[in-house]
């Protein structure tokens, strides 16, 4: 039963040296890097002791070694060595450690900090004299040195090595020497397990009243403090000591306490471990919400990308719809205006098919009248009567000839199937050409015809095209020219582009209003007059519309009563564009 | 001077004798009227034609306008034509326009129309246009003939029946074996179109045919011809002694 207290106290003693070292580490570690600064160009050295200071204890054995292997001066061995051995105490390589340790000369300014590490090492490893030594060796050190480590550990230390070889009195004497810097140092939990060690020295002594009430004082200082191992320990020694006095109620109580501080240790740990649980569950938790959130995320943005990728959708929908309505609409009109033109056109054709039969109707009509009165006159034998009846029919098989090639030509330039080649034509011989077949009918009605156009006159025309032009042109002038007079036919250069063809005649002439209407690209069809000479007007059209294709220009003077002048400007030289 | 010998290729007898009494009328002579393409070629290749005058159609057919090709193809043998023809038709007038040279007159047509259209065929073959409708010259130079434009109509003259040539300032005095007449063509373009292995300058104003020559007198600057004309050789062309091939 005893043994059992004691084994536990053994272990409380132990954990409280390396406490007690906690303190004056800072004070090493400035020393230290002092010396890293004073040897900064010791690289391993410098790294060292930084893995010293950061207490990496493997990494800081490497350096340390590679340090000592190229080591100039005893101070840097020494601090290697110290370094090394501290090293191996933390990782519990005690022999080691103590080799370490040994190399370090007397003079190292942390000698005492090594003493106290060898006397702890001897204490783990059960070597308590030669641990009684190490430590005595510290305490006869002078004051100054002293400064580096807790001086309470060395009567401690001492005492408790003195504890274990049974050597109570001097245990006794350090015991209470360190109870003493202790009470006044107000350090709770090694004053509580000092006052135990003091109590287990009477009681193996069997002094128990001496040991008593320290344990009671333990047990009592036990109470202020929060430790609930300390707590346990006291109550369960006072157990202990209860049982041993008989005091089976008393004990019975302590024991209740050990066991309640017991499964509060427990419970302690417990919660720490519900709470780790928690705190993973509330991470896990949290981890979940935080995917949530993102795969909410997500949704919205695909939602958002979705409804962008539709809106720009329905837009260039809308915008496609939009412009193919436009350009129905557009279509629709364009064909409209094209329906009306054609609608035009159409009647305007109708018209021109009425009146050209209607002409031509007339114009046979008047050949078998004619032909009647020829038979007639042939039976008579009345000659002189037949001439003037040929002539006249003559006159009217020519009218309606011009007629019908007119009508021909119109309709090949609609149908643009006519052969078409503009080349140098001469305008003198052109006219010439054309005049000849109107020789019979200027004698007829006594025009004299004059060609004044200079031979050396080229224009550049369609040859085909040209003689309609100008058949239409003279037909006109003879058709409204009085018997016994002139027409004028010259040309005029005017300018560097054009030569100016004039027809004049000196007829029946126009008014203003007529040659508007007649130059007008629509007018197709001007108003019957007067049956005999105003024609359908389809030959001044044509003309007019083969200058056009030739890049000629076609323009009127005219003065009613006096005369009209047909001016045809065709063009010296190829134009550009022109076919 | 000589008539014209022109074949006519048209399949309707009453036009074709239009047409001859027009060209007939104008001092040309009709050598032959063929009234389909197989007959053309026949009186084509057998006589001695200067220009042809061809219908379009033939029995509807367009074989004018493959006689014009057939003819076209060598150029030996080609001679100017005339197309004649009733239809505008582009497709039609689109081929027989690759005949070249292309001249052609619309139906129906009267005397100046055709004598023109002559005129026109004539100069283009020969590639001298601006020649008779001009008033500064009048005549068309081929390798056989001089074409002279005389009143309405044209004339030929054989270039190897020329003795020689005196030029009097725009004026060309041609003097042949029978005949002697004046033509309007500049002494530049004679002498470039002449041909220069028979003709040859003896002086400012004289071409004259080395076939012609009978002696050549350097000391008194004479050259004896046939038909006892006399041409003066002057200093500046005495070379021509050289060119000449004599007998020594």
């Amino acid at each position: 039963m005893i043994k059992k207290i004691f084994f536990s106290f053994f272990i409380l003693f132990h954990f409280s040296i390396i406490f007690s070292q906690e303190q004056p580490e800072k004070k090493i570690n400035n020393i230290i890097q002092e010396k890293v600064k004073e040897y900064s160009t010791e690289i391993n050295f410098k790294k060292a002791s930084l893995f010293f200071i950061e207490k990496k204890w493997d990494s800081t054995l490497v350096y340390a070694m590679r340090q000592l292997n190229a080591s100039t001066t005893q101070e840097i061995t020494d601090y290697c060595h110290y370094y090394r051995g501290v090293s191996f105490q933390k990782k519990k390589i005690l022999k080691e450690a103590q080799k370490e340790f040994s190399f370090i000369s007397s003079n190292f300014h942390l000698y005492n900090r090594v003493l106290l590490s060898l006397g702890d090492i001897s204490l783990e490893l059960n070597e308590y004299k030669k641990a009684i030594s190490y430590f005595k060796n510290v305490e006869k050190l002078p004051d100054f040195k002293k400064q580096y480590f807790k001086k309470i550990a060395v009567p401690i230390n001492l005492g408790l090595c003195y504890l274990h070889l049974k050597e109570f009195n001097k245990a006794k004497l350090y015991l209470l020497k360190g109870i003493k810097i202790l009470e006044s140092n107000k350090d709770t939990l090694l004053t509580i397990r000092t006052y135990s060690n003091i109590a287990t020295l009477f009681y193996e002594q069997y002094k128990d009243h001496l040991a008593i009430p320290y344990y009671k004082k333990a047990y009592q200082l036990s109470k202020t403090t929060k430790s609930y191992d300390v707590k346990m320990i006291t109550a369960k020694n006072m157990a202990v000591v209860e049982e041993n006095r008989k005091n089976y109620l008393l004990s019975l109580t302590y024991r209740k306490e050990y066991e309640k501080w017991k499964d509060s240790l427990n419970d302690q740990n417990k919660i720490w471990e519900v709470a780790e649980l928690e705190k993973q569950f509330a991470i896990k938790q949290k981890q979940k919400e935080v995917s949530l959130l993102q795969a909410e995320n997500k949704v919205k943005i695909a939602e958002r990308n979705g409804l962008l990728y539709s809106a720009i959708v329905l837009l260039l929908l809308l915008s496609v719809g939009i412009y193919f309505y436009r350009e129905k609409i557009k279509t629709n009109k364009i064909i409209l205006a094209q329906k009306k033109a054609l609608n035009t056109l159409n009647a305007t054709k109708d018209k021109l098919f009425s009146i050209v039969s209607h002409d031509l109707r007339s114009s046979v009509n008047a050949l078998k009248t004619s032909n009647t009165k020829l038979l007639e006159n042939l039976k008579s034998k009345n000659l002189e009567e037949l001439d003037t009846l040929l002539h006249q029919n003559s006159t009217i098989a020519n009218g309606a000839y011009n007629m019908l090639d007119n009508l021909l030509h119109w309709a090949l330039l609609q149908t643009k199937q006519s052969y078409f080649k503009i080349n140098a034509m001469h305008l003198f011989f052109i006219v010439e050409q054309t005049a000849y077949n109107y020789k019979p009918l200027l004698l007829d009605k006594n025009i004299s015809l004059q060609n004044n156009i200079l031979k050396n006159n080229v224009v550049y025309a369609d040859q085909e095209s040209l003689k309609i032009v100008l058949r239409n042109l003279l037909d006109n002038a003879i058709k409204f020219s009085p018997p016994n007079t002139t027409i004028k036919i010259y040309s005029k250069n005017l300018n560097n582009t054009y030569y100016d063809l004039i027809i004049e005649d000196s007829g029946l002439g126009m008014d203003q209003n007529t040659c508007i209407e007649l130059l007008k690209d629509s007018e197709l069809l001007s108003k019957k007059k007067n049956d005999d000479i105003i024609g359908t007007g389809l030959g001044l059209q044509l003309s007019k519309s083969m200058i056009k294709k030739n890049n000629g220009k076609f323009s009127i003077e005219s003065e009613l009563g006096k005369g009209t002048k047909m001016i045809v400007s065709l063009p010296k030289s190829l134009l550009n564009g022109s076919n | 001077m000589d008539l014209i010998s022109i074949l006519i290729i048209e399949d309707t007898p009453k036009e074709s004798d239009a047409l001859i009494k027009i060209l007939e009328a104008n001092n040309y002579k009709v050598v032959g009227i063929a009234t389909n393409f197989k007959d053309a070629l026949a009186i084509y290749y057998n006589t001695k034609v200067d220009l042809v005058i061809i219908d379009i159609f033939l029995n509807g057919n367009p074989d004018g306008i493959t006689f014009a090709e057939t003819i076209s193809t060598i150029p030996t043998i080609a001679k100017p034509f005339v197309f004649l023809t009733s239809s505008t038709d582009r497709k039609i007038f689109e081929r027989a326009k690759l005949t070249r040279p292309f001249c052609y007159l619309m139906k129906p047509f009267n005397q100046l129309e055709i004598l023109y259209a002559i005129e026109m065929a004539v100069e283009r073959f020969y590639e001298q246009t601006n020649v008779f409708l001009s008033e500064e010259e009048n005549t068309v130079i081929s390798k056989e003939y001089l074409f002279i434009k005389k009143g309405k109509a044209l004339k030929k003259v054989l270039i190897t029946s020329i003795i020689y040539i005196e030029v009097e300032e725009k004026y060309c005095n041609i003097i042949t074996e029978n005949e002697k007449f004046v033509i309007l063509i500049s002494l530049t373009k004679i002498i470039k179109l002449l041909d220069n292995a028979f003709f040859f300058r003896t002086h400012r104003n004289y071409i004259v045919n080395s076939e012609k020559i009978i002696e050549i007198i350097p000391s008194d600057n004479l050259i004896l011809l046939e038909g006892n004309h006399r041409a003066t050789l002057s200093d500046t062309y005495k070379d021509l002694i050289k060119k000449i091939r004599t007998l020594k």
